[in-house]
């Protein structure tokens, strides 16, 4: 079987590429997938830990639900914000909007 | 044996489609490498049994965030689209590199070198009837407030992106 180690160097992986993609891309929206990415990493980290970890495997799985679905509302919310920047400024490039006022 | 093959595929998959998200020179392509980057994670919660998770992630995940990123691209494309010469990569990349690696190296060997006290070795299926009997007893205060939010949130992103003068 597949160690618990592999799970977890997996989700480092993934948030680590998720932290580049957040620091190191200017559109909003390639910000908002590296947000994603590392959101995934965390919810398969505390999957990971549950089925193997924890007699009881309930409480990850849960919790791992809970990140989805705050995940959801957020992307939802980000993207009605970037819509809206693209409304007002024809941009969507995170740099040309670092004022936080409209 | 095999599922072994499988997940070392399916873990190449992953990572390979999150680097395509993270390196693609085209959004619309990153999108694209998304939906099968998160799939693959799906397939890690069926190997790691917990099915309900899974399920999820295909519904929540491969469905409505990736359409819902699509739609919000396709929205804030401009009409000439990128202009030549313009990177979707900032100037100071090779610090994000330099960070990004970092903490890879940093997570992935104290992944490795650690020892997990419990660790059973193997995963056991989870049916999705506990996951349910358990979200709506022990976690029902939770679970209502996790409701408000995701109200409060939808109904803000409406309020938010509505043309301007226009009911």
């Amino acid at each position: 079987m597949v160690p618990l180690e592999n799970y977890v160097a997996l989700s480092g992986i993934l948030f680590a590429l998720g932290v580049y993609a957040v620091l190191a891309r200017r559109n909003a929206i390639l910000v908002l997938m590296g947000i994603e990415l590392m959101l995934n990493a965390v919810s398969l980290n505390f999957a990971a830990f549950a089925s193997y970890l924890d007699p009881d495997r309930v409480t990850g799985a849960v919790f791992a639900v809970f990140v989805i679905t705050v995940a959801a509302a957020e992307v939802g919310l980000a993207l009605a914000i970037v819509i809206r920047l693209f409304r007002l400024r024809a941009t969507s490039n995170v740099d040309e909007a670092a004022e936080l006022k409209w | 044996m095999i599922t072994e093959v499988l997940w070392w595929i399916f873990a190449a998959g992953i990572v390979a489609s999150a680097a395509g998200v993270v390196f693609s020179r085209s959004v619309i392509h990153s999108a694209i490498f998304l939906i099968v980057a998160l799939a693959g994670v799906g397939a890690m919660y069926v190997f790691l049994q917990i099915e309900f998770l899974a399920l999820v992630q295909f519904l929540i995940y491969g469905g409505a965030v990736t359409v819902l990123i699509l739609l919000a691209l396709m929205l804030t494309r401009t009409a000439a689209g990128t202009p030549r010469g313009v990177s979707l990569t900032g100037p100071h990349w090779p610090f994000a590199l330099l960070v990004g690696s970092g903490l890879a190296a940093v997570l992935v060997g104290a992944a490795t070198a650690t020892v997990w006290p419990g660790d059973q070795g193997k995963p056991s299926l989870l049916p999705i009837g506990r996951v349910g009997e358990r979200l709506f007893t022990d976690f029902g205060a939770a679970f209502i407030v996790v409701t408000a939010v995701l109200l409060v949130a939808l109904v803000g992103a409406i309020i938010i992106a509505r043309q301007e003068g226009s009911e």
